[in-house]
């Protein structure tokens, strides 16, 4: 046995080997509620890593507290217990795990006190960085209202289909296109395959009636591709997603209020895809004219009864609710794009040069843009997909999983027509 | 698609992954984690000690002759865990009774149908029409606890793992290992290792580290594929040296040593975050800190999609012999297989439904004549 030093170091690489005097060993006790056990034979504080003052008694085993409390600062544990099957033990106890050297009231083994599940976080962060994102938008509204510019200026970069090779005065289509473009994007190691749709010839024509048809029966078109993929036998391990994640629907600036055709797709769309209404080329109004006109507009969105995004009642929670009133209330974002750039103040921004001045885009007293902008891809970009994924996708497939009867033959022959 | 130039200015997506990351935290997560192996291995310590919980305070442990007519049971604990934030809703299957008969055949069946079970489960839930809360109750890993007094693996350890190797993540281990000296357990590991290949049984791979990762990632990542099946050794007590207080064993001939010192060939106390001790530090590391995810999605991708796949294969299979039977899920057109195909296919129910219609006048006409 070795002679236990009466000088009691502190430091860890001590090298005085404790005297061995083993004790039984107490088998664990159940973790206590709150208050330290009494029967805990813990010893004094002031023993924890490097040691006190005294010298430290023997070796023994005594109970480990499990799930006990740490009056710790970083780590709350909170453990509730069901046990299924046999007899329920329902035991509820909370308890505090400590974490590092700090000393519990009840003796915590502190040193034992951090299991790492919030790492889980990061192995999911680093899986998602390695996969890479999609997402896809959408922009509705008649030519000429900026949407190809203010797409480019959401993401400062050339990602429209205008920028794709196409002439700029291409005649407008006799019914409304659908034209997709994808581009790759990367920013901060995150990699976005970034889709944007145009609906050229959209409110183009004399006669308008249905011209949002073409655009309900390609965003249905993208849901039934998803689902097709989901109830495959083999199934990708990541299914391509082309759904259509964000309607930017451009409102004319007339000053007045919508036209019966903004009232009419709204309506008709709000419940199958995201809508977010803007207000397009906003630097024809003057402040006061602006504000009118957008108290106007969600006058005549609530009196439709359109629901644009985000959507009420998709709010999850209290903190979700209050953030997302507050983005509802400045709805429709008034905007101005441009992709370019000049000198005001000694800093180059991207503006609309006028002969009575420039106008900076990214100014939030001159227009919007920066708060579509922040709203869009810093803080809703990921709920965007998700709702699109958890309501609009789910309400297609329940509606098709329905008409019929909930059985289908196995004949691949029929394939269905797509809904409208 | 075109590959875009540089980009100008900061435009912001870069915080997705911490949108994402936002939204898991508020959701939290779960873990199905089964342990299996003889009674007696100390997976119930074990467990207590990766978790640092205590599941099985009130457990009533059955002697010989109770244990006569016990079979395979299954039990399910669940325990909620937090942690800086993020839940953790972990659900320990438990499967006592397995090999403990004098006739063990076959005794990993309610286990694999526990599985399949969840399976089902899952492929039904996400089948149906209302899919807003479904509950994953699917296996992720299952521990299988080794024996550490044989020289290998045994019959019913081989029979158990290639029973369930497609249907779950196992992960082998070997248990007391504070009974083996250190070259004892460097043989038996090795031995584990060779009859694993020999007999094409499917343990959980480690994925493959990526060629960005640093240098120190790498080499933990190697010393961690070197050292399987991990050699455990659990702990329900804390031993008491130094004015440390860490988990560990005591014995009469000494106390296995703590995790930041090194004078264990002096005194000896048995801590088990001393990697040099057991590999219970690796194995909680990769179980819960670097692996746990992919675990989850090893489950989902593949074990689960196997089942799927599967699954449907019998149905539709089972459906074209037999019109008249109604599918138990929701079924849509299930590929999209191109024109050519398709025009065979057509062509071929065709036919069949001539078939169909021959054969059901042939009927009629045998009953006439009976008539």
């Amino acid at each position: 046995m070795q002679s236990y030093s009466s000088r009691h170091s502190r430091h860890m690489s001590d090298i005085v080997p404790p005297e061995v005097r083993p004790k039984p060993a107490v088998p664990a006790k159940p973790p206590n509620v709150g208050a330290p056990s009494p029967s805990s034979p813990f010893p004094p504080q002031g023993l924890g890593v490097g040691g006190g003052g005294i010298s430290a008694p023997p070796p023994s085993a005594i109970p480990v507290p499990i799930g006990s409390h740490g009056g710790s600062h970083s780590v709350g544990h909170g453990i509730g217990h069901s046990v299924s099957h046999a007899g329920s033990h329902a035991a509820p106890h909370s308890g505090g795990h400590g974490h590092g050297g700090s000393h519990s009231s009840s003796g915590g083994s502190t040193l034992l006190g951090y299991i790492g599940i919030d790492t889980i976080i990061e192995q999911m962060r680093k899986k998602t960085m390695k996969t890479g994102f999609d997402f896809n938008i959408m922009v509705v509204g008649h030519s000429g209202l900026g949407k190809s510019t203010l797409v480019n200026t959401l993401f400062k970069s050339q990602v429209s289909r205008r920028s794709a090779g196409w002439a700029r005065d291409e005649k407008i289509p006799k019914t409304v296109e659908i034209k997709a473009v994808s581009h790759v994007i990367e920013e901060g190691g995150v990699k976005m395959k970034l889709t944007v749709v145009d609906t050229p010839g959209f409110g183009d024509q004399i006669n308008n009636d249905n011209c949002w048809e073409p655009i309900s029966k390609y965003i249905n078109e993208q849901y039934e591709k998803f689902l097709k993929e989901e109830v495959n036998i083999t199934r990708k391990k990541r299914i391509p997603d082309t759904r259509v994640h964000c309607c930017l629907y451009f409102i004319s600036p007339t000053g007045h209020s919508l036209r019966q055709l903004d009232t009419e797709f709204m309506k008709r769309l709000s419940h199958s895809v995201n809508i977010i209404p803007v207000i397009a080329k906003a630097d024809t109004l003057t402040i006061e004219e602006r504000q009118e006109f957008k108290q106007r507009v969600r006058k005549e969105l609530e009196m439709s009864g359109i629901e644009f995004y985000p959507q009420k009642e998709f709010d999850d929670d209290m903190e979700d609710k209050s953030d997302n009133d507050k983005i509802r209330e400045a709805m429709p974002f008034a905007v101005v794009g441009s992709d370019k750039e000049y000198q005001v103040n000694g800093k180059r921004v991207l503006g609309r040069k006028t002969a009575w001045g420039i106008v900076e885009v990214e100014n939030p007293n001159h227009c919007e843009f920066a708060q579509l902008r922040d709203f869009l891809i810093r803080s809703h970009l990921q709920d965007l997909k998700e709702v699109t994924h958890n309501i609009h996708y789910e309400t297609y497939r329940a509606k098709r999983l329905n008409e019929n009867g909930g059985l289908h033959p196995i004949s691949s022959a029929d394939t269905q027509e797509s809904n409208l | 698609q075109t590959k875009q130039g540089e980009r100008k200015q900061y435009v912001g997506f870069a915080t997705l992954p911490n949108q994402v990351h936002r939204k898991s935290v508020k959701k939290g997560f779960d873990f199905t984690l089964m342990v299996a192996g003889e009674s007696g291995m100390g997976k119930s310590t074990l467990v207590n000690s990766l978790f640092l919980t205590d599941l099985y305070k009130d457990r009533k442990l059955l002697n010989a002759e109770e244990r006569i007519n016990q079979t395979v049971e299954i039990i399910k604990h669940t325990v909620d865990i937090e942690e800086k934030g993020v839940k953790l809703k972990l659900t320990i299957v438990d499967t006592p009774g397995f090999g403990d008969a004098v006739n063990n055949n076959e005794c990993w069946k309610p286990i694999t149908d526990y599985i399949d079970q969840q399976f089902e489960q899952y492929f039904r839930d996400e089948s149906g029409l209302n899919r807003k809360n479904i509950q994953d109750n699917r296996v992720h890993c299952c521990l299988y606890f080794i024996p550490p007094f044989g020289h290998g693996l045994r019959p019913v350890d081989v029979e158990f793992m290639k029973a369930l190797h497609e249907k779950v993540n196992i992960i082998p281990l070997i248990a007391k290992a504070d009974c083996l000296t250190p070259n004892e357990i460097k043989k038996l590991k090795d031995r584990i290792r060779e009859e694993i290949d020999k007999f094409g049984i499917k343990v959980y791979q480690f994925p493959e580290c990526d060629s960005d990762e640093d240098e120190e990632f790498k080499q933990l990542d190697k010393e961690l594929k070197e050292c399987t099946p991990f050699a455990v050794i659990g702990s329900n007590t804390v031993v008491e040296a130094r004015g440390q207080r860490v988990r560990g064993r005591l014995y009469p001939w000494g106390i296995v040593e703590g995790m930041h010192t090194r004078i264990f060939h002096v005194c000896s106390a048995l801590f088990m975050e001393n990697q040099s001790h057991c590999d219970f530090v690796k194995l909680r590391n990769m179980l819960i800190r670097s692996h746990m995810h992919d675990l989850k999605d090893v489950t989902c991708d593949v074990h689960y999609e196997n089942y799927r796949a599967q699954c449907i294969q019998e149905m539709t299979s089972k459906l074209a012999q037999d019109n008249r039977m109604e599918s138990p899920i929701p079924i849509l057109p299930l590929s999209t297989p191109d024109v050519d195909t398709e025009k065979l296919i057509k062509m071929k129910d065709e036919e069949l439904k001539r078939m169909q219609e021959m054969l059901n006048k042939m009927q009629q006409q045998m009953h006439d004549k009976e008539q």
